[in-house]
């Protein structure tokens, strides 16, 4: 085949351009930290990486859930637990009161400190996480007690409200204690109006109703507790999920920095050998040896 | 009996033709570097020997030689891998298009990254997973709101950029219409030119060049083939001719453009800006006119071209996957039977599918919520333009009322688990008629359900009827894998002809393109040969001195 200088001189300049695509294609990789830049590059890896996306997203998105839920439980826990001492204290006094020995001037005194006490739990009642209510069921903006009296209810105060915290699985974060609540509130009441009229023997009755709602408080704190550990066992779930999700996303579309490294060096030493020999090819003609 | 002077000619024969020998590779040198040029050699041949044949010839020992001639001047060109060089432009011309525009829409969608559609319908997504945990807080309700206005924002870009796209093709299509209209009369032109120099016994090699480049031109627009016709006249046997190009339809039917100084013009058969060049609607073929000297258009008839039909339509079906006017087409759009084709209108169609579907089912699933006052859901997507028939990817808005006030994201479900009211019950005796709560709307409100706010999230993950049985996720992600293919493919096919194509010129340029060691060495050759026809001349001066000077004055 017969060559010429200006075959010769294309076809350098073809090779230094395809050189050039190369070194960049390295420089897009090294910069970035991608394999691929545009669906193009490969289709399949960049389909796979939406969908790395939106899990690792998911998984994200469902730990702070999780944390929404743990506040939940806890902070109903907390105050369940101090309803629980304020009735012990309730129960306390109740003893003293159902005493035969106690003059009604003393029955009087510790009354008033029984009301106290149920205005104290008519307010662990009105706890709000942020501005919710939790005792309220799917009614958060509405306090179960207001001023002193029960807000009259309606079915949306047993709902539970319960958030995501995996793909299809709920877990209900509130409590629906309402009716012990009102029951408690009503047995402060009736304490109240029987207080100075009944007999010891007939004031010790409410002993026994104050021991059931305990009872009651305590069932339901064990329920709570049931689901913190399910939360806490989402929770480690979640985050292997999280780091197993990165993980597959990185191995998906990352490079690997060695490679991409050790690619681009040779790819520069090929660059250069290819402008040295170009070099040094194109410049002589037969011109350069006549006379 | 021979001349005396007769080997003088002989040599001032043989200085002109190494003369002429030395010019011509002057001129290669001159064009080492012009594109499209061929290397020219000048053809040698000996001039008939002496004496000639006749009655009265002479009886000399036959046929001494009397020098040379230079017989014509030919460019080194072999037609045939011109033929495969054209043939290769061809697919070059159509799948460097083709994957020019594909990449261009990969650019507008811009996957992988953190900031296409996807991530926003991410974003909106985490927005209402936030609302279904904090369904009674206005922050998580504005947030949804500014993250749905973000993802009708980006079903806007890839809407307005792919008409962008389109228009940017139009008006592609029309240049390159332009462009092939010019190099036809151009072509034609060159015809009439050489038509008047061959007839004369001359060979226009610089004009077969040109000719030859706008052939290479034309061959990336358009499918072509060629056919010679010889001049007449004292035309050389090597003279090549007028060339008659006609473009070559898929079913092999060929159509004519040009022939001798007679060249017709593409048009645009459908709608088109007046000049009939750039399409305003899907291209539905293309049309041959011919322009008289007034401007005035005729489309051809049978006189012009035998091979197709009186109105000299060309359907788009009927051109071949090659060369650049039809990748633009495709990529443009193109109408067959009042179907819509074509990379840009269906990627559209597809985009604007995706954002129907998306906010009819939202719609939907809102309607069935009830929002922060237990009222019903309204339409959360709305078309901002009443004229359109249905919601797509450009006149897709957040609807006003949402946006004025979030309280009316739909974001429990209190209204579907309890028909009716919480504690009505007409005809119970109570004073209290129809309902309970004294709310309007059917849905007791519950400010902390935020049940609807969940399964509005998670739309995102079904399957919907009308995206053929896939989520919107996998739709856009199969929507994005597609274009990811079909890029791929064009880019391979485009490396692959573009190699071919490379071949074929390394080819061509081995045959015709100048060597400078070549040429000196030519250069070299025939100065010699000058300079010792010289030195004849001087040899036959020295034997004439002899004869004329020296003859006859025998002792002196």
């Amino acid at each position: 085949m017969r060559v010429t200088q200006s075959m010769l001189s294309n076809n350098m300049l073809r090779n230094l351009s395809e050189s050039y695509r190369k070194l960049g294609k390295y420089q897009d990789q090294i910069t970035t930290g991608k394999k691929v830049n545009r669906p193009s590059d490969d289709p399949v890896v960049v389909m796979k990486g939406i969908g790395y996306r939106t899990e690792l997203n998911k998984v994200q998105q469902f730990s702070r859930n999780i944390g929404e839920a743990y506040n939940w439980l806890d902070t109903t826990d907390d105050t369940l637990d101090k309803i629980g001492s304020a009735l012990q204290r309730a129960r306390e006094l109740m003893v003293q009161a159902s005493s035969d020995t106690a003059t009604p001037e003393d029955r009087l005194q510790i009354n008033s400190e029984l009301q106290q006490l149920r205005e104290h739990i008519q307010s662990l009642a009105n706890t709000k996480i942020g501005n919710k209510y939790i005792f309220s069921g799917t009614k958060t903006t509405t306090p179960p007690f207001d001023n002193g009296y029960p807000e009259p209810i309606d079915d949306a105060f047993f709902k539970g409200i319960e958030i995501e915290v995996f793909s299809g699985i709920q877990i209900q974060i509130n409590t629906t204690p309402i009716q012990l609540l009102k029951d408690i509130d009503s047995i402060f009441s009736d304490i109240n109006t029987s207080m100075d009229k009944e007999s010891a023997g007939k004031l010790s009755s409410f002993l026994e109703s104050i021991d059931n709602v305990m009872d009651k408080i305590l069932t339901t704190r064990a329920d709570i507790g049931a689901r913190q550990n399910r939360i806490e066992l989402m929770d480690e779930r979640l985050q292997s999920q999280e780091v197993i999700a990165t993980k597959q996303m990185s191995e998906n579309e990352d490079i690997d920095y060695e490679k991409a490294i050790t690619n681009l060096i040779t790819q520069e030493s090929i660059h250069r050998a290819a402008l040295s020999t170009g070099a040094r090819i194109v410049q002589p003609t037969l011109v350069d040896f006549l006379r | 009996m021979r001349s005396t002077f007769m080997g003088l000619e002989a040599s001032k024969r043989g200085l002109y033709t190494q003369q002429s020998a030395l010019y011509t590779t002057g001129h290669n040198i001159a064009n080492a570097n012009t594109e499209g040029y061929s290397r020219q050699r000048v053809n040698m041949e000996p001039t008939l020997g002496y004496p000639g044949t006749g009655l009265n010839a002479p009886k000399v020992a036959g046929f001494i030689g009397t020098g040379v001639k230079a017989s014509s001047v030919q460019r080194i060109r072999d037609a045939f891998v011109d033929r495969q060089y054209r043939q290769e432009t061809n697919k070059l011309g159509y799948w460097e298009t083709k994957s020019k525009s594909i990449s261009q829409l990969e650019d507008i969608l811009n996957e992988p990254s953190d900031y296409g559609l996807a991530k926003a319908l991410d974003g909106f997504w985490n927005s209402l997973q936030d609302l279904h945990v904090h369904p009674e807080d206005g922050g998580a309700r504005t947030v949804v709101v500014q993250r749905a206005i973000a993802v009708a924002d980006s079903f806007h870009y890839i809407y307005n950029s792919i008409q962008q796209l389109k228009e940017n093709a139009a008006n592609e299509i029309g240049i390159t219409l332009r462009d092939i209209n010019s190099v036809l009369e151009q072509i034609a032109h060159l015809n009439y030119q050489i038509q008047s120099v061959e007839p004369n016994g001359y060979m226009p090699n610089d004009l077969y060049d040109e000719r030859d480049k706008l052939l290479d031109q034309l061959s990336t627009y358009i499918p072509i083939e060629l056919e010679y016709e010889k001049s007449g006249g004292n035309a050389l046997a090597i003279a090549e001719g007028s060339v008659r190009v006609f473009l070559k339809l898929s079913d092999g039917t060929k159509v004519k453009l040009v022939d001798g100084k007679d060249f017709a013009q593409l048009r645009n058969s459908g709608a088109s800006t007046s000049d009939g060049l750039t399409p305003t609607k899907s291209v539905e073929g293309f049309k041959i006119v011919r322009v008289d000297e007034f401007g005035k258009e005729t489309v051809v008839d049978k006189n012009w071209n035998v091979d197709i039909d009186n109105n000299a339509q060309i359907k788009i079906n009927q051109f071949s996957n090659l060369g650049k006017l039809k990748s633009l087409v495709d990529s443009y759009g193109y109408d067959i039977n009042g179907n819509q084709k074509g990379l840009f209108p269906e990627n559209l169609e597809k985009i604007n599918k995706l954002a129907k579907e998306f906010a009819e089912a939202f719609n939907k699933l809102h309607g069935l919520g009830t929002d922060l006052d237990g009222d019903p859901g309204v339409e959360f997507f709305v078309k901002n333009n009443s004229k359109d028939k249905e919601i797509t990817a450009g006149n897709i808005y957040v609807s006003d009322t949402i946006i004025n006030s979030p309280n009316k994201i739909a974001a429990s479900d209190s209204g579907k688990a309890e028909p009716g009211n919480g504690k009505a019950e007409p005809g119970n005796g109570n004073a209290e008629p129809g309902n309970g709560n004294a709310e309007p709307g059917n849905g007791n409100a519950e400010p902390g359900n935020g049940k609807n706010a969940l399964a509005l999230a998670n739309l995102k993950f079904q399957t919907l009827e009308g995206l053929f049985g896939v989520s919107i996720q996998s739709y856009f992600e199969g929507f994005v894998g597609q274009l990811g293919v079909d890029g791929q493919q064009a880019e391979r096919l485009t490396y692959n002809a573009q190699t071919l194509q490379q071949s074929v010129s390394e080819r061509r340029s081995s045959i015709s393109s100048v060597s400078l060691d070549e040429e000196m060495t030519n250069m070299i050759a025939f100065q010699q040969a000058y300079n010792a026809n010289a030195r004849m001349i001087t040899a036959i001066d020295e034997i004439l001195d002899k004869i004329i000077n020296g003859m006859g004055r025998v002792g002196l």
